[in-house]
């Protein structure tokens, strides 16, 4: 079956036009901006799409689409993420996290109150898991507030393998075997499944950047990783997730971005932070305002 | 091997660690189980008794502010439960520091009482002197 499936799906042809208006259909939904130099990218989802729905073309295919028989905007969202990550990426973050960031948060909490830490996108896991292990490791107030820490990710089938919670050697490549044997249990084939109560300590949702109202539902977080994801999107649509970002931070919160990436040039409404482990950019607290 | 792996006492004593928490829980049971404890764990002082009433435990490590049941009431139900259970060693824990949660929980039969956040130091320290474990 599969094979004549691949075999029914080549037979079917896109056109340059098409593929335009799947590539606005896209943007228009999610804000991640697709050219011409990703062709080859786009083509094959694309058909895979096309195969999956059994269209016979892609006008069948698009009609499918815009009616969202079978949830087929959240299939297409899917195929067209980029799910490769793995633990401890981009460590020095998690460093500045532990040593300036959460000192200035704790500043505003009361003994034993709520420290909220969004991840998102969060892929498959492996950012929000690094950042309980992280801290589990390396903060000595772990136990003194209650931390809560959110997965999100426009992606479902990600969410589902992060709630899964299994990783294979090369996702695990940057932990020590030590902490690999106490937060995870070995599973078939050289994978790895992390450990229940870990898996528990994580909330993971589906969050669209660009969609306010979606947004709307994030509120008062303390720090918000959001790495590789702004990459994706035109200036437009970057400007819109920056603002609803700002508005999920509570006064004083921080947002980490990736390496590559850059607030100053989408938005003036954050504070850069340049500490030694890392530059954040933070949501200026109520009476630092106008100063 | 960190140091404190190094002094861990070879004990099989069974610890319960009741935190709404799941970090916090996982916290302390890695800190245990790294030392040689068994640990269970319960998410509030419902579950725990559950838990008290059909497993033996050496030491109860217990949260105060928990929803549902709290550490206090947790602890007062313990205290005057029917049979040895009532006797279980418990450390109890918490955020704050005021003279009234530690009289609280003196007059709740708390054995120890101690102010987060917790040393793994420390939490090993109390947590072998209570449960009865080997130096």
């Amino acid at each position: 079956m599969a094979g004549s499936e691949t075999h029914g799906a080549r037979a079917v042809r896109v056109t340059p036009e098409e593929v335009r208006r799947l590539c606005e259909f896209l943007y228009r939904r999610t804000g991640m901006l697709f050219n011409d130099n990703k062709r080859y990218y786009i083509d094959r989802r694309l058909i895979e799409r096309i195969a999956a729905t059994r269209s016979a073309s892609f006008q069948a295919y698009f009609a499918i689409l815009r009616s969202d028989v079978d949830h087929e905007i959240e299939h297409l969202i899917n195929a067209f993420t980029v799910n490769e990550t793995y633990f401890n990426r981009e460590e020095h973050q998690l460093r500045c996290m532990t040593s300036v960031l959460l000192g200035n948060v704790i500043r505003r909490k009361p003994p034993g109150g709520a420290i909220r830490i969004w991840s998102v996108p969060c892929s498959t896991g492996e950012e929000p898991y690094s950042i309980a292990i992280w801290l589990m490791e390396n903060w000595s107030h772990v136990d003194s507030y209650n931390i809560e820490i959110v997965g999100s990710d426009i992606d479902t089938r990600a969410l589902k393998a992060a709630a899964n919670g299994v990783y294979g050697e090369r996702a695990l490549m940057r932990l020590s075997r030590d902490v690999i044997h106490r937060y995870f249990r070995p599973v078939a084939d050289g994978e790895y499944q992390i450990d229940p109560g870990l898996r528990d300590s994580i909330q993971f949702t589906r969050a669209n950047l660009i969609d306010a109202q979606d947004m709307a539902r994030y509120r008062d977080f303390d720090i918000v990783f959001c790495r590789n994801v702004l990459i994706y999107f035109d200036d437009a649509s970057r400007r819109i997730a920056a603002e609803n970002l700002y508005d999920c931070l509570g006064p004083g919160g921080y947002i980490c971005l990736g390496h590559s990436e850059t607030m100053s040039r989408i938005s003036p409404l954050f504070r850069v932070c340049r500490f030694p482990d890392a530059i954040v950019y933070q949501r200026p607290e109520a009476d630092h305002d106008g100063h | 091997m960190t140091d404190i792996e190094r002094a861990s006492p070879p004990s099989r004593k069974r610890i319960l660690v009741v935190d709404d928490s799941s970090l916090v829980r996982l916290y302390y049971r890695d800190t245990l189980e790294k030392a040689g404890f068994e640990v269970e764990q319960a998410i509030n002082g419902i579950e725990a008794m559950e838990k008290v009433l059909v497993q033996p435990f050496d030491l109860a490590i217990i949260d105060v502010n928990m929803p549902r049941m709290d550490g206090i009431s947790f602890l007062r139900t313990l205290r005057s439960s029917p049979g040895d259970v009532a006797t279980l060693p418990a450390l109890v824990i918490t955020t704050e520091a005021g003279e009234q949660d530690v009289a609280a929980a003196r007059a709740a039969g708390a054995n120890f009482y101690l102010v987060k956040p917790l040393s793994q130091q420390d939490l090993l320290r109390h947590a072998a002197a209570l449960s009865g474990a080997p130096p």
